[in-house]
Formats: structure tokens, C-alpha cells, sequence
């Protein structure tokens, strides 16, 4: 199966990184999350309520809106910093990427583990730059702030396509399409991976060549 | 809301066309695209309150909430939306329009954005299913309406305004969006769109690109408003220059009244320019006060307590309008007469309501304190002094009385301090 892929190239500072992935991320999720469906009786239920909250930037001039979930806030924010580490450490390249990716679940015969099956990926590539005086610092914020802009409009107009994502399932194949592990929310499964070295191999695509690529190196 | 889906029914193979939509099909799509606007409506005002939103995820939401979505209804934004739509049968063939406009403190108006909802009847999709598809993707178009509300540079205006420099009020009404108010090289933008058996439901936005107000009054510069935390448009510095500017007739005017003197007006004589014979006497003329610059109508509406204005959820899920209409007395419209919009098909450009704003750092009554200390100053009974008016003569006279009585008691005087300096040598 194809994955829709979607891909952000953004340059910035170091600093900002972490905000302006969480900021894109966030708003992704934001769409991509259910109220936390309760089972009644068999074959009904009832879907909870999605609270929201605003979050200002520190070095972006920027505000998003993000599912007000402290546990998945805590996810993402744990993801994002290993990120924006290894992207901003020493020796590290200066240019990496991330990925969140939306995933179902196919069961497999025993004693095989469940097929993840990847239906959308988002992708942000990140190159850092340097700035050495605070009014180059000034204009980045802005410049960054309005980059970001674009990427949420481009985000709506995505989810507003309504293209492909799964099917509801029933009560019993619940958590092979959602993330059942939230108190308060129920998002699609997602993963968050990064690389900062190389285009990332999380899409399908990219695995096959990959496993290609190193069967002729042999 | 809640929805009981039975997951072992097949999709009904549905093929029908706009004809063939089943009454209750109609009813529920009329009452998810009227609370879509009211939800809409909500959305786009209190993101431009200057304040961030926060609410609570509900799991156990016992089926409250339109769209699964926590919006809160603030009591005022849900009469005004109410009364555009005018209680008709929605169908947005008219778009229900939000403007967002910004008001100086001088009175400038400028429009900022347009936001509208509307039904394109020509792209349909009778194959959809109203209760469960079409309501899930509202819920996923009001979620693009919250985050595309969040980066439009109105945004950022809202959360700096202030009653020095100038606030954000809003206009909801049903009609074509007036785009021709935001000036030149405006930018339109589509946040969405769901598909529904009898149109396409659209929300779009134009906003404003060119920050520039035309000055309305004569003789003033261009005021140039930027995003921009140290623009000096918002400094109190430029209020002050205006007052002193336009209220520069004569210069007893531009004095201000001292806290204990009396604030009379006083046609000024030729005789009064004079010199006077007596040193000062003028500081005893009372003098006309310049008014402090606390207009009644145009000054923005500070927020009653929180406890008022808490936004109340909507509590019922459309099929009581009864509640909702119960809803719709908001407490903070009591305190305040100057919110009004109006609710016609056509547009009167000047009829904004304020916005509520908190003042940073301000009690909920800290501005009628300021007001009672104020008017007590100026209620302040006249010095003894002044009342009594008295010839030169008497005045003088006065003096070497004073001056008499000082010399016979000039003794006391030196005992007194001869007094003062043993206690100091005692110590």
C-alpha cells in the first residue's frame, strides 16, 4: 500500500527547532485525533470530547493549537528533543529529519508480530543555520513564524481532502487503528522517528530500496 | 455528541440524489450546518479575544459537545450569530460572514479579515452519509478553522491590543463577504470544505495584507501599525502628543487641575493677562481642566469577572433551542450597553461591537477605582483661602499683623529651640 507522504523543508536555528517540529506536528495531530471512544454495549459507543489549548513559541513568532493532552504533549515533546539533540550536538550534520508517521495494524499468524502498515507519513527536513547578530535573530523569527504559516495552511487543506485513512473498526480491532493507550484522547497510531544523517527510512518505499541496495552491495 | 453506530450494519448502499434525501437525512444535515456556524462563529471571535484558549478533554463526555470538540460558548457571540441568521432555516446560501476589525483609541476603523461560510449548492456528493461522515468531517473543518485562525497576522494584532492603542471588535452577518473594506493586494485563503448531499460547505477567510489606516480626520499622518512589541503607535508617549495637539486653543487650557483645587470654567478676560500686582495671584484663579481621556462609548469593554464571563458550554445538542435561547441573556451585556451588532442582510460599516480585553495586570474594578478616586479629587470642597476674596490692602495689612505678632512672640520661638538643642545634647 502507498503512504501519502508529505515533506517540509525548513532552515533555521537550533533553537527554534524544537517548536517549529512540535508546532507542525502538533497540528497534524490535532486532526488526526479522536475523542476517546466508549463502549457502551455491544456494537455502540460513545466518542469523548477533544479539548484544545493555544501555545505560544519562545523563538518563533508563532502560536498553534494543539490537543490539550499532557500525556501526548510529553510524547512528542520526548521525541522531538532527542531530535533536536542529535541535530544540534557537535559533531552532529547540522541537517536531519523527522517523521510522524500513521500506521495500521494487520494481524498475522502466530508467531508473527502484527504487519505495520504506514497510510501517512509527514516528514519535516531540518538544516540548521548560524546567526551571529540579534537582529539576524530578529528577522529568522519572523521569517520561520511565516514559513510555518504556510505549512498549517497547507496541513488544513490536506485534512480537509478527506482522502484515504481507515475504516472505524469494531470494538475488538480497536487499537489496530487507534492508540487506545490515552486516557483522554484516541489518535490514530503513530510513530515519530528521526535520522540525522541521510533521508529517513521509515516509508515503505525507502526500506524496499534500501534492502535492495544493500542485496547488490553483497 | 454522541452517536451510537451498530458496527455490524452494512453501509446502506445509498443512492440518492438531492430529491431523494429522506427527511431525516434533511433535518439532521439543517441542524449539524447551523450549529457548524454557531461553532464557527465562536471559534473566530475567541480567537481574537487577546487571551489564549484552553479547554478540557472530556472522555466521558456524556454526549454534550457539538463535533467532539471542547468550544466554548461565550453567551454574547452566541446571540449575535443567532440573531445574523435571524432564526431561518440555514442553509448558507447566503454566507454567514465574521468581520474582524481593528479601532484605534482616535476612533480609526480598519478591517482585517472576513471570515465566511457558505454552501456551494453546484458541487454535491449524494453518496455521503449525513450522520456519521458528513458531522465527523465538520468536526475536522472547525479543527482547520482553530488552527488557521491561530496564524492569520490578525492573530497577533488581537493578542496586543490594549485600551491605550486599540482594540478588535467583531461583526457577524449574513450576505456576499465585503471584500472591497481590506484594502488592495488582500489575500483570500480556503480552510475547508465538506462534501454534503445538497452542496459543498465551504469556509474561507480574506484577510487584509496592507496594515496602513487612512486617516478618517484631517491633517494627521499615516499611522503605520506593524506587528511589532516596540512600535511606538503603542507607547503612551503618542497618546499624550495627540491630546496636547488638538486641545492646544490657549495655555491656562492645557494646565491640568491640581488634586485639590476646584475645576470651574473660566472665560479668561483680557484684564486676567495682565500682570498682577500681586506675585502668583494667578495660581489662585481656578483654571479650565483639559478632560481626561476617558471616552464612555468608544473605550473598549473590560471583562467582568471571570465568574460572568466564564463561557459557558453548550449544553444540549440542538434539539433544545430553548436552553440555548435561555443561554443567550449574557451577564456581561448587562454591564455594559455599548456591545451591539447588528443583524441585517445589508452592512452598516460602523456598527462593531467591542471586544472584551483584559487589561494587563488590572483587577476586574481596578479602572472604576481609579475612576472614584478621580471624581473624589475632583469633588474636593475649596480650600478655605480662596473663598474668601480680599483686597490688597487687607492682605497687606494682614501681613504686618502677622509680622507684629511674630516679633512680640519671638521669645517662645527662642525658647523652643533652645529646648530642642539640650534634648539633642542629651541624647
Amino acid at each position: 500500500m502507498n503512504a501519502r507522504t508529505q515533506l517540509f523543508e525548513l532552515s533555521m536555528e537550533g533553537r527554534q527547532v524544537d517548536e517549529a517540529v512540535a508546532g507542525i506536528f502538533h497540528s497534524v495531530l490535532f486532526h488526526r485525533t479522536l475523542g476517546k471512544f466508549k463502549y457502551k454495549q455491544e456494537g455502540s459507543y460513545s466518542v469523548g470530547t477533544v479539548g484544545y489549548q493555544d501555545v505560544d513559541c519562545d523563538f518563533i513568532d508563532f502560536t498553534y493549537v494543539c490537543c490539550s493532552s499532557v500525556h501526548l504533549d510529553e510524547i512528542l515533546k520526548r521525541e522531538i528533543s532527542g531530535f533536536s539533540e542529535a541535530l544540534r550536538s557537535n559533531d552532529g550534520p547540522g541537517s536531519g529529519q523527522i517523521s510522524l508517521e500513521f500506521f495500521q495494524k494487520k494481524k498475522n499468524r502466530w508467531p508473527f508480530q502484527p504487519e505495520c502498515i504506514p497510510w501517512e507519513v509527514w516528514t519535516v527536513r531540518l538544516e540548521l543555520i548560524k546567526l551571529v547578530t540579534e537582529h539576524e535573530r530578529q528577522i529568522c523569527r519572523e521569517k520561520v513564524g511565516d514559513l510555518l504559516t504556510d505549512k498549517i495552511l497547507y496541513i488544513t487543506e490536506v485534512m480537509n481532502r478527506h482522502d484515504y485513512v481507515p475504516k472505524m473498526p469494531n470494538q475488538a480491532e480497536l487499537d489496530l487503528i487507534f492508540d487506545t493507550s490515552y486516557p483522554d484522547i484516541q489518535p490514530y497510531l503513530f510513530k515519530l522517528s528521526f535520522t540525522t544523517s541521510g533521508p529517513s527510512s521509515t516509508t515503505m518505499g525507502n526500506t524496499m530500496k534500501k534492502l535492495i541496495k544493500e542485496t547488490l552491495s553483497m | 455528541m454522541r452517536i451510537h453506530v451498530n458496527q455490524r450494519e452494512q453501509i446502506p448502499s445509498r443512492n440518492m440524489s438531492n430529491a431523494e434525501l429522506n427527511m431525516q437525512d434533511k433535518k439532521d444535515l439543517d441542524k449539524f450546518t447551523k450549529f457548524l456556524g454557531l461553532k464557527a462563529a465562536q471559534i473566530i471571535v475567541q480567537s481574537r479575544l487577546g487571551q489564549k484558549v484552553n479547554t478540557k478533554c472530556k472522555p466521558n463526555s456524556s454526549g454534550t459537545d457539538w463535533f467532539n470538540l471542547a468550544i466554548q460558548d461565550l453567551p454574547e457571540v452566541l446571540t449575535e450569530a443567532k440573531k445574523a441568521l435571524c432564526g431561518e432555516t440555514v442553509n448558507f446560501r447566503i454566507p454567514l460572514c465574521v468581520e474582524i476589525s481593528l479601532r484605534t483609541i482616535e476612533g480609526d476603523t480598519m478591517v482585517l479579515e472576513t471570515w465566511s461560510l457558505g454552501v456551494l449548492p453546484e458541487q454535491s456528493d449524494p453518496e455521503v452519509r449525513i450522520t456519521y461522515t458528513v458531522y465527523n468531517r465538520m468536526g475536522i473543518l472547525l479543527k482547520s478553522l482553530l488552527s488557521v485562525t491561530r496564524v492569520t497576522p490578525a492573530y497577533k494584532l488581537s493578542r496586543r491590543q490594549g485600551p491605550d492603542s486599540y482594540v478588535i471588535c467583531y461583526r457577524i452577518y449574513m450576505g456576499e463577504p465585503q471584500l472591497h473594506t481590506l484594502g488592495d493586494n488582500y489575500k483570500h485563503v480556503r480552510v475547508g470544505q465538506v462534501y454534503t448531499p445538497v452542496g459543498t460547505i465551504q469556509i474561507s477567510l480574506s484577510y487584509r495584507t496592507k496594515m496602513t489606516i487612512s486617516p478618517t480626520h484631517t491633517g494627521r499622518d499615516l499611522v503605520m501599525l506593524k506587528s511589532d512589541h516596540f512600535h511606538s503607535d503603542l507607547s503612551p508617549r503618542h497618546v499624550r502628543y495627540h491630546q496636547s495637539e488638538e486641545n492646544n486653543t490657549s495655555l491656562s487650557d492645557t494646565a491640568k487641575v491640581g488634586a485639590f483645587a476646584v475645576n470651574k470654567k473660566v472665560t479668561v478676560n483680557e484684564e486676567d493677562l495682565v500682570i498682577p500686582d500681586v506675585p502668583f495671584s494667578a495660581l489662585l484663579t481656578p483654571r479650565q481642566t483639559s478632560p481626561p481621556p476617558i471616552p464612555s462609548t468608544e473605550e473598549p469593554v473590560i471583562p467582568p469577572p471571570s465568574g460572568t464571563t466564564a463561557p459557558q458550554t453548550d449544553n444540549n445538542n440542538g434539539n433544545s433551542e430553548k436552553t440555548l435561547n435561555g443561554n443567550s441573556t449574557p451577564k456581561c451585556n448587562s454591564q455594559n450597553g455599548s456591545r451591539r451588532s447588528s443583524c441585517s442582510m445589508m452592512s452598516a460599516n460602523d456598527d462593531f461591537i467591542m471586544v472584551d480585553l483584559k487589561t494587563p495586570f488590572a483587577g476586574t474594578n481596578a479602572n472604576s477605582d481609579l475612576g472614584t478616586f478621580y471624581r473624589e479629587c475632583q469633588s474636593a470642597p475649596q480650600l478655605q483661602a480662596f473663598t474668601e476674596e480680599r483686597t490688597l490692602a487687607e492682605q497687606v495689612g494682614d501681613l504686618t499683623e502677622q509680622l507684629e505678632t511674630f516679633e512680640t512672640h519671638m521669645h517662645h520661638y527662642e525658647d523652643v529651640l533652645s529646648s530642642l538643642c539640650h534634648t539633642e545634647n542629651n541624647n
